[in-house]
């Protein structure tokens, strides 16, 4: 724990987590990770998976609850409104929680939590409409850097590689895919195409395959299972990125981390990203993006691999508690201050908003009188006791040697 | 939370107290009866009365269909608010042989489980989440079987009551534990 930062006792909410495998999950579990090494409490907050219900602990003391709320679509939990307040309001005062991290902006229960959250007067770190700019921190995602690192040799520039993995639907661009390899195939007879992940568009992939007899240029690989990932992007030169829409884009990052050249589509977040010269951007029009591979393939040779250090996981944990930080100390504003500042959302979603947070702490009161909140226990710390570990062999030694 | 005479700790409805007696130690969680509830109790039995002898008593003739459905609504109600207040959860621990639940009424009704010694492994500290709360709850991992067995059934009393009884209820399996091993340590040399 560092000396001068003070310990925060962090919730992350959000739909995704273990067991679904993506990128918000493995984001979710690497900042915990290293928010824990950093000192702080940090306890997860998702909906259940299956069987999958209740209190779970992972790897360092992690702590999870999987409130049996049942997810209604692609992972997501009915957005009830306010019938996660109870739950909400019990799991905040037990663990004594002073920050609330919701991820994924399509998370329903997300932000639930963080309305929630606002009425109880905890801290939330999330972009809501009417705060001010000063209030607005960009914290860029990180990379697991032990295991995507690039290919020790270098690979030949004779044939030309690009790997494109992702999965095979309208949002990620595979219709784009399906009008560029070919043009990128007639253009430059050097090139060859690794094609990974599986969805709905995969049928058009094949089928453009056969249309053009592009069998031995394209290969198709299937699913590709995120362990595996890495072998497959250092078979490659150039990264392939087509999305319609992206937040942020981890697979770029995953890709240059292996010493691949990007080319993506000017979407969102990307931009951001990467430095320019480890990018092509293009337009999601199939000219432009053909453009830009040819401007990859010009620029690949003066292009050494080895050479950049992307941000780790500590790195991006450090600059999440300098916000955390930041935002302790912000004023906390009550309701009544709050009310004026949704109003200036729009003719109609600002009375809806003030109507939505009204509602929001009347049921507060009614659960503060129902529940009141010296009724719940608050947890104690529980670390990991190794200590405790030698007498459970010694207990262990005991029963065997008496049978 | 106040302490009431010695070993007696109160907390809301819930009231824990511990003593020994005959060589068993045994814990006990008393439970206050809630007079609203009782009153409830009262008013569906009352509701369930009315509706039956409602086809009876009124002068003009009602068709056995809606009398019957009357009848139905009128079980169903003195169910929902049906009240079978208990007096206390007890623990007794007794050495050698094992442990035994009991569940007192307020109506003199007495329900007793036991599980002997050798079926229970260890006494855990559960949190339990449910849709709309979270709390703690004690119970027995058991032999054999899938379902953990829950101490307290029927009340959910605070941590700090179930902490002691967690307490002695390892100590009792772990001394019951190293006095097998002792026993029969000897029986092995020969």
């Amino acid at each position: 724990m560092d000396g001068d930062g003070k310990r925060h006792r962090i919730l992350m909410v959000s739909d995704f987590f273990f067991p679904n495998f993506g990128g918000v999950e493995s984001h979710i579990y690497y900042l915990s990770q290293c928010l824990l090494k950093l000192g702080h409490k940090v306890v997860v907050m998702t909906h259940a998976y299956g069987s999958r219900s209740g209190v779970r602990y992972v790897t360092g003391g992690l702590k999870v609850y999987y409130v049996p709320w049942k997810p209604f679509l692609m992972q997501n939990t009915l957005p009830t409104l306010f019938l996660t307040f109870p739950i909400v309001r019990t799991i905040l005062i037990r663990e004594k929680i002073s920050v609330v991290h919701g991820h994924q902006a399509f998370s329903t229960l997300c932000h639930e939590a963080l309305m929630h959250a606002r009425t109880m007067g905890k801290e939330n770190t999330v972009l809501r409409s009417g705060i001010s700019p000063q209030k607005v921190f960009m914290v860029p995602n990180a990379v697991d850097t032990a295991m995507f690192t690039p290919s020790p040799e270098r690979l030949s520039c004779d044939e030309i590689v690009i790997v494109v993995i992702s999965r095979l639907v309208y949002r990620k661009g595979a219709d784009l895919l399906v009008e560029v390899i070919p043009e990128v195939c007639r253009l430059f007879p050097k090139v060859r195409f690794i094609v990974g992940g599986d969805g709905p568009k995969r049928v058009r992939l094949e089928e453009m395959r056969e249309k053009f007899s592009l069998q031995d240029r394209v290969e198709m690989l299937g699913a590709v299972p995120h362990a595996q990932v890495r072998s497959v992007l250092i078979s490659g030169h150039i990264f392939l990125n087509s999305s319609l829409t992206e937040a942020f884009c981890i697979a770029i990052l995953e890709a240059a981390s292996c010493g691949l050249l990007t080319v993506s589509t000017r979407v969102g977040g990307v931009p951001e990203v990467l430095p320019d010269d480890m990018i092509v951007l293009a337009q999601p029009a199939p000219e432009d993006m053909v453009r830009a591979v040819k401007k990859a393939i010009d620029m690949l040779p003066g292009i050494d691999p080895q050479m950049k250090k992307l941000y780790s996981w500590d790195d991006v944990a450090k600059r999440t508690e300098i916000v955390y930080d930041r935002a302790m100390q912000s004023s906390k504003t009550d309701l009544l201050e709050r009310l004026p500042r949704y109003l200036t959302c729009g003719a109609w979603a600002g009375k809806l908003f003030c109507l939505v947070m009204i509602i929001n702490y009347l049921l507060w009161c009614l659960l503060e009188y129902l529940q009141p909140t010296e009724g719940i226990e608050e947890v104690p710390d529980i670390r990991l006791v190794y200590a405790h570990l030698e007498s459970v062999n010694d207990m262990c030694r005991i029963q065997s040697e008496g049978n | 939370m106040e302490q009431e005479g010695k070993g007696e700790v109160s907390s809301g409805i819930y009231t824990y107290n511990h003593h020994c007696d005959n060589g068993f130690d045994i814990h006990e969680i008393f439970v206050k009866r809630s007079r609203f509830r009782v009153l409830l109790s009262y008013i569906g039995m009352v509701f369930l009365l009315a509706s039956v002898s409602r086809p009876f008593l009124s002068e003009d003739k009602l068709s056995p269909g809606s009398s019957v459905w009357s009848i139905t609504f009128g079980i169903l109600v003195a169910k929902c608010l049906q009240y079978k207040p208990v007096k206390k959860e007890s623990v007794v621990i007794m050495p050698t042989f094992g442990v035994q639940l009991e569940i007192h009424f307020w109506s003199g009704r007495v329900h007793r489980r036991f599980v002997p010694l050798g079926k229970v492994l260890k006494p855990l500290l559960n949190e339990c989440v449910t849709p709309v709360t979270c709390y703690w709850s004690l119970s027995l991992l058991l032999c054999d079987e899938e379902e953990l067995m829950l101490v307290f059934q029927k009340s959910r009393p605070p941590v700090k009551m179930l902490v002691p009884v967690w307490k002695a209820l390892g100590k009792f399996l772990n001394s019951e534990c190293q006095t097998c091993s002792a026993v029969s340590e000897p029986g092995s040399q020969t």
